[in-house]
């Protein structure tokens, strides 16, 4: 069986490589779009933790500190500090601005108090210390040194972190919570939300207290149609894969209806027939499966948002390229079965 | 090695909607050693026959016993089983698996059987050497001549060591040159232990032979008095498939000529009146009937000649 397998793949080499190629690019592109699904959502649970809260105090009418437009006072985080259960608090704003760079470039707005929850660990450069000062996270098209303008203001990117996008992959910039004022709510001491930590007894009248799972939950909502498309278009993909293999091992198949016959007629039974035909389609599927690891990183890097691709999506790969073989080679399987053997008696 | 035999051998089969029969009634003995052609024309049944003895079809009735296996009763595996131990088949088109080598192409039924890579390796170089094709073991079929393909199919045929070699036309794609060798071989294939039948309409093949069966029907004699037949009514002068000597004229009643159906049902293709004439290709063309005549709802009387007297007769009346 593994012989005829062999000799097989060795004979029809050229078919069977265009469809390993072909096959490893889908394979390669699912792979991408599974690290681009596995990235985006993380992204709620990293920007959450990035805070180093316990809990979030907002307006009662809003569903969580990232996605509300609800605004309250930032004095709120004043009353809160020193009230009992609660060590810290800090007002954070979140928004959306354009940076009029080159491009124009979309990016989350993060107003926090410098030093106080929220603060960033920074890759490079410094934190912010006071007006006019920036940090930027990851895929920012500025450095350490840049400037910038938002608003009417002039900032300095005076650091970097690694990550804080979310959004479904928008970069995002941290700037000090007044000057997030100033731009947004045009001076004004408001704020969307207060991170605390501790766990506050008591709020205020019209506030509520949201856990870090409440938050989380509350930003992959913003981005389960992108995700659920992604996944929708990996199954896609996934089927495309089994139709290329299932294409050529039955084109293979219908070639070797006389092989078939003739296999049957000197006594080799089915099992090895259809063994040959189903390794056959398996070992092309997973050699496109091998192929595809280093196309999916290639793939990854022309993406504009981040891709995690990681060992436990390459083994499921490999599980899937199984998968795809076995059912790509039902077709062929059945066209070896139903091949009468005293066909082998017809002419040439 | 025992002998085969076959009783009471009928095969028929679906052909379009109709029912063929080539083989009707075959009784057939062959000894261990001998060299048996089934001699014919195309479609006389010869490559139905061989399929049938090699189990790939199943005969309508009849038995057909090789050695202590009675090939008619096996199902399923022990079929399978059969085909791999006992039967050698050569084929007609060589039929060697092309992305094999030919030493591949011989270790197939062995590997099927078991045998490990080595045993099987050593075994195939064995057959190859036997038919002279040691040298071309690592060759693939398209690397090869045809008569060397055909040299490996019968190398392939015998890696078993069958009681039974069955080759199809084993001669119908070689020049004459090929030919020699692939016949030399099945000759000496045909020793005790083993019977060899080939099915061929190639006469060359005919002094070899210890028995010849012929399956095309015998020429229709060419000299023969007429003679007159009665028939009742509803009474069957030929049935579809039987053989044929004779054109019949009508001389008086109804003939109903009617194709038999596969599936038991009958259609009707003519009636022929008195002065009507039927049964003629037959015996013209050494073929089998190819319609059912019986008699209409009244008795029929129609006179029966050789195609010699049928044609005589035909000029004079026109």
């Amino acid at each position: 069986m593994f012989v005829t397998t062999a000799r097989d793949l060795q004979f029809r080499w050229r078919r069977f490589l265009v469809a390993v190629l072909v096959t490893a690019l889908v394979f390669g592109i699912a792979l991408t779009f599974d690290g681009v699904n596995r990235a985006i959502k993380k992204e709620p649970g990293r920007l959450v933790d990035a805070f180093a809260a316990d809990v979030w105090v907002v307006g009662e009418g809003a569903s969580g500190p990232f996605t509300t437009s609800e605004v309250i006072p930032a004095a709120t985080a004043a009353a809160l500090n020193g009230a009992e259960g609660v060590e810290q608090a800090d007002p954070i704003v979140v928004s959306r601005t354009t940076l009029n760079l080159d491009e124009l470039e979309d990016v989350n707005l993060i107003g926090y108090v410098p030093g106080g929850l929220g603060t960033p660990d920074v890759v490079e450069g410094r934190n912010a210390e006071g007006p006019g000062e920036a940090v930027i996270g990851s895929g920012v098209p500025l450095e350490v040194g840049d400037t910038f303008e938002l608003g009417d203001k002039e900032m300095e990117v005076v650091g970097q972190a690694d990550g804080l996008r979310f959004f479904f992959g928008v970069s995002t910039i941290l700037v000090p919570l007044a000057d997030v004022q100033d731009v947004v709510f045009g001076g004004q001491p408001l704020a969307m939300a207060v991170a605390v930590l501790g766990e506050p007894e008591n709020v205020p009248q019209g506030f509520k207290v949201l856990g870090n799972e409440d938050a989380e939950t509350d930003l992959k909502r913003t981005t389960e149609s992108g995700t659920s498309t992604i996944n929708f278009v990996s199954l896609l993909l996934w089927l495309i894969t089994a139709g290329i293999i299932g294409s050529v091992i039955f084109l293979a198949a219908i070639e070797r209806i006389r092989d078939f016959a003739v296999l049957g007629a000197i006594g080799a039974p089915k099992r090895e027939i259809v063994g040959s035909l189903v390794l056959e389609a398996v070992f092309l599927s997973t050699l496109a499966a091998v192929i595809a690891i280093p196309l999916a990183f290639i793939v990854a890097l022309g993406l504009p948002f981040p891709a995690e691709i990681t060992v436990i999506a390459i083994l499921r790969l490999f599980g899937v390229a199984v998968v795809v073989g076995l059912l790509a080679s039902l077709a062929g399987v059945r066209r070896a079965l139903t091949t009468d053997p005293a066909l082998a008696f017809g002419g040439a | 090695m025992p002998d085969i035999t076959v009783r009471d051998l009928v095969i028929e089969y679906n052909s379009g909607g109709y029912a063929v029969r080539p083989i009707d009634g075959l009784n057939l003995d062959i000894k261990t050693g001998e060299l048996v052609l089934l001699l014919g024309a195309s479609g006389c049944g010869k490559t139905t026959l061989l399929s049938t003895m090699a189990s790939l079809l199943t005969p309508t009735s009849g038995t057909i016993q090789v050695g202590d296996i009675e090939v008619t009763a096996l199902s399923g595996k022990a079929k399978t089983l059969y085909r791999r131990d006992s039967v050698g088949i050569v084929f007609q088109a060589f039929n060697l698996i092309p992305s094999l080598t030919a030493r591949e192409n011989v270790m197939v039924p062995l590997r099927s059987a078991g045998r490990s890579r080595k045993e099987a390796r050593d075994r195939a170089d064995e057959v190859l050497e036997s038919v002279a094709l040691g040298e071309r073991g690592h060759h693939r079929p398209g690397n090869l001549s045809g008569g060397q393909q055909q040299r490996v199919a019968i190398a392939r045929a015998l890696a078993m060591n069958p009681p039974l070699v069955a080759a199809d036309e084993p001669t119908a794609h070689l020049d004459y040159i090929q030919v020699d060798g692939v016949i030399r071989i099945l000759r000496e294939l045909a020793a005790p232990g083993r019977a060899v039948i080939v099915a061929t309409h190639d006469e060359r093949l005919l002094p070899l032979a210890d028995q010849v069966v012929e399956l095309t029907p015998r020429a229709a004699p060419e000299s023969r008095d007429p003679e007159t037949v009665e028939l009742a009514p509803g009474q069957v002068l030929f049935h579809q498939g039987d053989q044929g000597d004779l054109v019949y004229i009508v001389e008086s009643g109804q003939v109903e000529i009617l194709l038999e159906k596969a599936d038991g049902g009958e259609e009707l293709l003519n009636v022929i009146g008195p002065g009507g004439y039927f049964g003629e290709l037959a015996p013209m063309f050494g073929l089998r009937r190819s319609a059912t005549a019986r008699a209409g709802d009244q008795p029929v009387v129609a006179t029966g000649m050789t195609i010699r007297d049928f044609r005589a007769r035909q000029a004079k009346s026109s």
